[in-house]
């Protein structure tokens, strides 16, 4: 009995940029936490917090930390999805969905951070 | 420990009952170092015989008597019943068909095995007497060679809960990796191509399952990390 039902060759670029955006996400999450705790303990202002970010290194880490954010969000949802979907003519569409909603989300953050920035 | 072994087992026969049911056993202590093998042949031999289970070498080698014992999947013939919480709750193997009471249907898990081509494949001549290995490159085989396919790793996955009809499990990817390994082997690339698949191999999230309860303390998880990486070095 063939019971092969094709190949999925996406498995390994998945797994590659989830654990590419994961380690980017150890590196880069803890310095919004590390100012957010300056900001607590006083030492700076929400308008020093402000200066910061319109500069252009804060400001090329944010974009790779949104970056880092959405991918691994994308991919975390969509192996989620391929786990509990097995009907491919919900996955695929729903798989599309999360990609839109991530890629928005994405596009609207980095706009925002940016204009902020300009 | 006490002289009677309490044990509640699932008793199922498709043919007769309309849903499976646990039966309660009450088993006396005939010697030390019982192992639940020996609970199950006590009860056959002395009190039900109907009671149907798969058993061969009763020795931790052929792997035909995987259960789920109090949970956690192993073998009878090896599992002391010293330290098991009683009453021991047996059941089959999880996630598989059950033909009869403690027996379960491993054709599907046999048949995902054949299909990494579980043999030494080299298209180079064969030499005079055979083809040889240095001792390192036998090493290398070491961790994976020993998986008696008793399927205790792959039924107590949860990715091949869901997604069995396609995820290879962890049994057959610790044996797809055996072969990756072999230096004798001449068909990594065919290999490769094979499993190269989100769902045959990327539906392994590192749960670790498998290496809990591997009766030969395997690392099945390792081995389909090696796997990935070897994908990952083709590609770069």
């Amino acid at each position: 009995m063939n019971k092969d039902r094709g190949a999925a060759h996406n498995g390994l670029t998945d797994w590659y940029w989830q654990r590419l955006s994961a380690v980017m996400l150890l590196v880069l999450i803890p310095l919004p936490f590390a100012l957010l705790c300056a900001v607590y303990m006083g030492v700076l202002d929400q308008f020093e917090l402000l200066e910061i970010f319109s500069h252009f290194v804060p400001l090329l880490l944010h974009t790779l930390l949104v970056f880092a954010i959405i991918v691994h969000a994308y991919f975390g949802l969509k192996l989620i999805i391929e786990d509990y979907v097995p009907a491919a003519l919900m996955r695929v569409p729903l798989t599309g969905v999360i990609l839109l909603i991530m890629g928005t989300i994405g596009i609207w953050w980095l706009a925002l951070i940016w204009a902020w920035g300009g | 420990m006490s002289n009677i072994i309490k044990l509640e087992i699932y008793r199922y026969d498709p043919e007769k009952d309309a849903e499976p049911s646990m039966q309660a056993f009450e088993v006396p202590v005939t010697k030390a170092g019982m192992k639940l093998l020996d609970v199950l042949n006590y009860i056959k031999w002395h009190i039900d015989g109907t009671l149907t289970y798969r058993k061969s070498c009763g020795e931790g080698v052929c792997g035909s008597d995987g259960l789920n014992i109090n949970g956690v999947n192993g073998l009878a013939c090896i599992t002391p019943i010293a330290g098991l919480k009683q009453p021991i709750k047996v059941r089959p193997l999880p996630s598989m068909n059950v033909i009869r009471d403690l027996v379960v249907d491993m054709e599907h898990f046999f048949d995902q095995y054949r299909s990494i081509k579980p043999w030494l494949q080299a298209d180079s001549p064969l030499p005079e007497h055979e083809r040889l290995q240095s001792p390192e490159e036998r090493a290398e085989l070491d961790g994976s060679y020993e998986c008696i396919m008793c399927g205790c790793c792959t039924t107590s996955c949860p990715s091949w809960w869901w997604n069995g009809d396609r995820f290879l499990g962890p049994a057959t990817l610790l044996q797809a990796d055996r072969w990756l390994k072999d230096s004798r082997d001449e068909k990594i690339g065919e290999r490769l191509d094979q499993l190269e698949d989100a769902f045959k191999l990327y539906r392994c999230h590192q749960i670790m399952n498998c290496m809990d309860c591997c009766p030969k303390e395997l690392n099945p998880t390792k081995a389909i990390d090696h796997i990935k990486r070897t994908l990952l070095i083709r590609k770069s």
